[in-house]
């Protein structure tokens, strides 16, 4: 049992790439939590996943033991997730902590995700130690660094840590400044029990893992507890901790860290944010402040390519959401791919993971709907909430329609500051305030349409400011807009995939768009073929996929015959795959093409 | 049942851009050495097919017209000494125009060789450029004079449509040409790009411009309308024949009459079965010289597939397919858009319908 005034709880936030994993792999060897000969890059992110992507999706929680001053010191560094579609999670993770060290990239400075994280962890009430990595690299501006760090925080600038997360430089006097100042965890430890869930995950064998921080009490080894959100209960078959193996311990008791078997098997039992107190009389009567449900904030349709996959695709959501409680997902049938699910995502990353882990791990080939936010259609006193466009009411059934806005905060060098501004009015962008971090870079903050996010913002940003312009955001809630459906139309048969929710002033560009696309990947038929575009009855744009004339083999003499005959084979091969819309034979591949997005907004992630 | 018998010479002067079949250049020292195994290749084929009524032998190539007379002759020779070919059989040769004169042509026609069928390919300068023929439209004329000159009374000439850079206008003068020239057959081929081809490379590299169907549709229009003014029957998808000159040997392909097939790469077929000789020569000499069968390979036709071969093979011949081998309701559709015409139980392209043969066959045998 470690006494609580030699425990430390922190976390390390930063944007993206600015060397967390490796700050925290030095962490790891400095305390030889993990043997030299164990040792590997980005030890705590273990799916496959997320070390391609370089982004951490899973909060991890390690146990390191470090002796400071003579005295051994339990430290327990939680790991959080760096990108903004997780933004709850990472506000679970910081309300299980005491301390955060802002770390900060020498050669890039602060960046929008910086802000975010640092406000994030000033309103959790965390103690804040500022250092900046990547010293080493050549092109590190230590000095001015460490100004823009003190000046955000609110400290004196040699407050400011320097250190390197590959050389290992400056790293034993970071940790050294986590013990002088964070606070020891305070709590009552012979209080009726509160753990705090920051995160879970699910094993195959072993059920729901919940990672859990104890405010109060002791969870014991093995107990009948309670999920006090859910009311649901259970029998614990196991605590631990990580170091950073999963640990079985006897005990953690309040100010600890470290995980429990929750024994359950549906992660649905278990949500991040919930309260763990002992079942029965001794339970405690106020949950942790701060839970709330997962929200998805952008929808898509999933279709199997292959119609009969449906099921599979079916079970393999069920898997997934057994490990990602913010996924949310429906069936639905469109007219045009069958049977397929509409999904909610957090957001875009959120989305392209899925898709991925979908058809990587469970070997599925997926049709994804172009993404959409989630509308408010109000009629009276009836609110309606459309997740697919092609759901969305005819203009004049209703009284209005609200779309999600966000407070979007963007930090780039002050030169690139007009381009900014024309993006985000091109968005339908409304300017809130900006101000000057340094006389070079400036911080801009926009209220926008969260769906004139979702498609190629970030992109265009990155391009537009030769890829030093950073972006943040968060839900600013509903507002009303003047949004509108467009359709497309096949030879007179409305494509429900292709549907889309638009503002009014755009929407004639958007079915522009998708008419000339379109006009592209529809093969030629045997008759002429109308792809219009539509809101309500009025056709906004047209193209036309004039017949096709000509389709004969030039010469079949007797050399010819077998090959030709197996060219027909897989002529008929190739019609037996087309999809049928109305009399139109539409490939897969441009039913893909037409419905990718080219340039999707995934801000923070690395690329 | 009536058969054709197959001859294949693999050897040109040039490789042209667009051709995919087995010819080489620079293989002319083996002429002699391949003449010598076709001679004992016709030996080695010969048995079970003594008994077949041989209606048409067909000397292909390549360019059999580099060989020696006296081998064409040789070889005629020993196919009327081996197999039951008739008296009034179609025997045909294929010839570049820069590869006879007229004493060449006197030579074969006396050898028997009295079906003549010459590569004209277009009488446009820059349209056998772009398809890299060495030969200029005055040999076509010069040739067809010659060839009529020896006494060639049956006389075909190939033209290609739709090169890069091909207009509607030169393909108009060149069909009046041909027209001119007053050969018995006529065979329209548009352009095809096959991938495996240096033309094929070009497409694929962007260096040039793959034919525009629509274009090519309205050189086939323009072919039909042309030619039928001046005579001429439009019997297969790509062939046009002055009445009774519709070629015997090709026609033996689409009707599925047997066919036996000599040289390196020469397809047979008999009894639902088509087998094909290995296609190098150098590979094709190696198994004759030896006394072996040059066969290297082989399928049998599945009823399905036996089928599927009749219905497009019918298809391009304006015999067309019995309305009673399709579904109930499949040709309606296609009879309503004027594809089909129905005639006498028979179910036959129309022009339009011929365009998009491959449609058909797919609705009506898919």
């Amino acid at each position: 049992m470690t006494d609580p005034s030699r425990i430390r709880n922190f976390c390390i936030v930063a944007h993206i790439d600015h060397g967390k994993s490796t700050l925290a792999d030095r962490l790891l060897e400095l305390t030889h939590a993990v043997a030299d000969r164990d040792m590997r890059e980005q030890y705590l992110d273990k799916m496959d996943l997320e070390r391609e992507r370089g982004i951490t999706i899973k909060a991890q929680a390690v146990r390191l033991t470090y002796v400071s001053g003579g005295a051994e010191h339990q430290l327990n560094l939680i790991d959080t997730p760096g990108h903004v579609d997780f933004t709850y999670e990472v506000s679970r993770s910081l309300a299980a902590c005491e301390g955060a060290v802002l770390l900060v990239d020498a050669a890039q400075g602060i960046e929008a995700q910086t802000l975010a994280n640092f406000h994030l962890a000033r309103d959790a009430g965390l103690t804040i130690v500022p250092a900046i990595n990547k010293i080493d690299l050549p092109n590190a501006d230590v000095a001015e660094t460490r100004r823009e760090l003190a000046a955000l925080v609110g400290c004196e600038p040699e407050d400011v840590l320097a250190v390197s997360g590959k050389t290992g430089e400056g790293v034993a006097e970071l940790l050294e400044r986590v013990i002088a100042v964070v606070p020891p965890p305070s709590g009552d430890r012979n209080g009726p029990l509160r753990a705090l869930i920051f995160d879970s995950s699910f094993d195959a064998y072993r059920g729901v893992i919940a990672y859990v921080r104890v405010f109060d009490g002791v969870l014991p080894s093995s107990a009948k507890v309670r999920y006090m959100a859910t009311g649901q209960e259970s029998e614990a078959e196991e605590a631990g901790v990580f170091a950073p193996e999963a640990t079985p311990v006897q005990k953690l008791e309040a100010g600890e860290v470290g995980y429990l078997v929750t024994g359950l098997k549906d992660v649905h039992q278990v949500t991040v944010g919930d309260t763990i107190t002992l079942a029965g009389k001794n339970h405690a009567a106020e949950p942790l402040p701060g839970y709330r449900e997962p929200l998805p904030m952008v929808w898509s349709g999933l279709y199997p390519a292959e119609g009969g996959d449906y099921s599979e695709l079916r079970e393999a959501l069920d898997r997934l959401k057994l490990n990602d409680a913010a996924l949310a997902f429906e069936p639905e049938t469109s007219l045009a791919l069958g049977f397929g699910f509409r999904c909610g995502f957090l957001g875009l990353l959120h989305m392209d993971i899925v898709k991925e882990r979908l058809e990587r791990e469970f070997g599925l080939e997926l049709i994804a709907t172009a993404p959409n936010v989630e509308f408010h259609v109000v009629r009276g006193e009836e609110t309606i909430v459309v997740h697919n466009p092609s759901e969305m009411p005819q203009p004049g059934t209703y009284d209005r329609v609200e779309e999600p806005m966000v407070l979007a905060t963007v930090i780039t060098p002050s030169e690139y500051l007009g381009p900014i501004f024309e993006l985000c009015q091109s968005r339908r962008g409304e300017l809130i305030d900006m101000s000057y971090l340094s006389p070079e870079r400036a911080e801009v903050h926009y209220k926008l349409p969260l769906a004139e996010i979702i498609f190629d913002f970030f992109d265009q940003l990155k391009s537009r400011t030769r890829g030093y312009a950073s972006l943040d955001y968060e839900p600013l809630g509903y507002e009303p807009s003047d949004l509108v459906r467009v359709d497309v139309l096949l030879h007179g048969e409305p494509v429900d995939a292709f549907s889309s929710v638009v503002h009014r002033a755009k929407a004639p560009v958007y079915g522009r768009q998708m008419v000339e696309r379109l006009k592209e990947l529809i093969p030629r038929q045997m008759f002429d073929v109308a792809i219009q575009a539509s809101i309500g009855s009025r056709i906004v744009a047209r193209e036309t996929v004039k017949a096709k004339r000509k389709d004969v083999l030039a010469k079949c003499y007797g050399g010819d015959i077998t090959r030709k005959r197996k060219l027909l084979e897989e002529q008929k091969k190739g019609k037996a795959r087309l999809r049928r819309v109305g009399r139109v034979d539409v490939p897969q591949e441009a039913f893909i093409a037409a419905l990718r997005v080219d340039n999707s907004s995934k801000a923070g992630t690395k690329s | 049942m009536t058969a054709g018998v197959y001859v294949h010479v693999p050897f040109c002067l040039t490789r042209c851009g667009y051709c995919d079949f087995n010819a080489y250049a620079g293989l002319d020292h083996l002429a002699s050495r391949y003449v010598a195994a076709l001679l004992r290749e016709a030996e080695l084929a010969a048995p079970g097919w003594e008994e077949e009524e041989v209606v048409s032998v067909f000397l292909g190539g390549g360019t059999p017209t580099t060989l020696e007379v006296a081998d064409m002759k040789a070889l005629l020779a020993r196919l009327r000494d081996r197999f039951s070919i008739t008296a009034d059989a179609e025997v045909t040769i294929e010839a570049n125009p820069d590869t006879v004169d007229r004493a060449k042509l006197a030579g074969l026609l006396e050898g028997g060789y009295t079906r003549l069928s010459m590569g004209a390919q277009s009488f446009d300068r820059a349209v056998l450029a772009s398809l890299e023929r060495l030969h200029d439209p005055d040999s076509v004329r010069r040739a067809m004079r010659e060839a009529r000159a020896a006494g060639y009374a049956n006389v075909n000439l190939d033209l290609i449509y739709g090169a890069d850079g091909e207009q509607l206008e030169s393909w108009d003068a060149t069909l009046r040409e041909a027209i001119d020239l007053g050969p018995e057959h006529l065979s329209a081929y548009a352009l095809t790009i096959e991938p495996s081809t240096p033309l094929g490379r070009k497409v694929q590299h962007g260096a040039v411009q793959p034919p525009d169907p629509d274009l090519q549709a309205d050189m086939f229009e323009l072919a039909c309308s042309l030619l039928g003014e001046a005579g001429y029957h439009h019997y297969e998808v790509s062939n046009w024949a002055k009445p009774g000159f519709a070629c015997v040997h090709n026609l033996g392909y689409w009707e599925r009459r047997p066919y036996l097939g000599l040289g390196a790469g020469a397809h047979s077929y008999r009894d639902e079965r088509r087998w094909w000789n290995v296609r190098p020569p150098e590979e094709y000499l190696t198994l004759v010289e030896s006394g072996r069968m040059p066969v290297g390979g082989e399928e049998r036709l599945e009823p399905s597939d036996a089928y599927l071969e009749e219905v497009f093979l019918r298809l391009r011949i304006l015999e067309g397919v019995p309305s009673s081998w399709v579904e109930p309701g499949k040709a309606a559709p296609f009879l309503e858009s004027g594809l089909l015409r129905e005639d006498d139980g028979a179910l036959i392209p129309t022009e339009r319908g011929m365009l998009l043969l491959n449609e058909l066959v797919l609705a009506l045998a898919g």
